[in-house]
């Protein structure tokens, strides 16, 4: 295996899981932890707004990046034979559909 | 300090967006002969020259944006809500989710555009790089549109 096809393949399901994970972690809010800016804390998992606004975006990032190594882990212990023959589209096909999911996600503040 | 790092970050922002709609240009419509026009000239760069620099500053921008974030969340988006904007707040809600989905892409876009570049990906290379551009350039247009709303310094 080559490192430049093997790079080949892991770039392709990074950007395939990482967008596919954010976007499930942001719709089912699976943050890995959520900071709350005014009080300057950051606590493990989801908690509720409390002196002020709550933030996950930070959080859903961090679940998407776990599910991405993960996925890459599992990607590299896969003989090359069998990711080689991934279509290199799915790095942007993905991460497009993810995108009209996101914009779907939040039409309610077009809408009304 | 927050408004200084917000102009640090509209100006990592222009700088990206001038090398990636560069080199999207030259990607899908590169100039059969050289010079001339503005336009044969704009888009007849090394296209694949433009790829590590866009991935640094995609970074650094986000990295900046990540850090003032917080400030906006604090103190712009009650404003944006008093204002009645939705639209002004779901764009930028976009924005940041956008950005994000441009962070997945970058491995796999600075991979196709490694040198010697692979024919047989030309088409996920100028389709990755049209993606990259259009995050690019709704992210920066929003960006601009919602600090207006608001006012600098304001």
């Amino acid at each position: 295996m080559t490192a430049r096809r093997s790079f080949s393949s892991l770039a392709i399901i990074f950007a395939v899981v990482y967008a596919v994970a954010y976007a499930a972690a942001m719709w089912q809010n699976y943050a890995l932890f959520t900071y709350h800016p005014v009080l300057n804390e950051i606590a493990m998992g989801v908690e509720k707004p409390k002196d002020g606004p709550a933030m996950y975006w930070y959080g859903w990032m961090a679940t998407a990046a776990i599910a991405a190594a993960l996925a890459c882990l599992v990607a590299s212990l896969v003989p090359d034979r069998i990711t080689r023959r991934l279509w290199s589209g799915w790095s942007w096909a993905i991460p497009l559909a993810v995108l009209f999911f996101l914009a779907y996600l939040l039409r309610g503040y077009f809408l009304r | 300090m927050i408004t200084a790092l917000l102009i640090i970050h509209g100006l990592l922002a222009v700088a990206l967006l001038g090398g990636v709609t560069h080199q999207a240009v030259s990607a899908w419509s590169p100039a059969r002969k050289a010079a001339g026009s503005f336009v044969n000239r704009f888009r007849s760069v090394t296209a694949a020259s433009y790829t590590n620099a866009i991935v640094v500053l995609y970074i650094v921008t986000m990295v900046v944006g990540a850090v003032i974030y917080p400030e906006f969340r604090i103190s712009i988006r009650g404003v944006l809500e008093e204002l009645d904007s939705p639209a002004a707040m779901g764009a930028f809600e976009l924005k940041e989710h956008f950005a994000v989905v441009g962070l997945a892409l970058l491995p796999a876009y600075w991979y196709f555009w490694r040198l010697p570049l692979a024919d047989e990906h030309a088409r996920t290379r100028k389709i990755l790089t049209a993606l990259l551009a259009f995050i690019i350039w709704w992210n920066f247009l929003v960006g601009h549109v919602v600090n207006n709303l608001r006012g600098f310094g304001a």
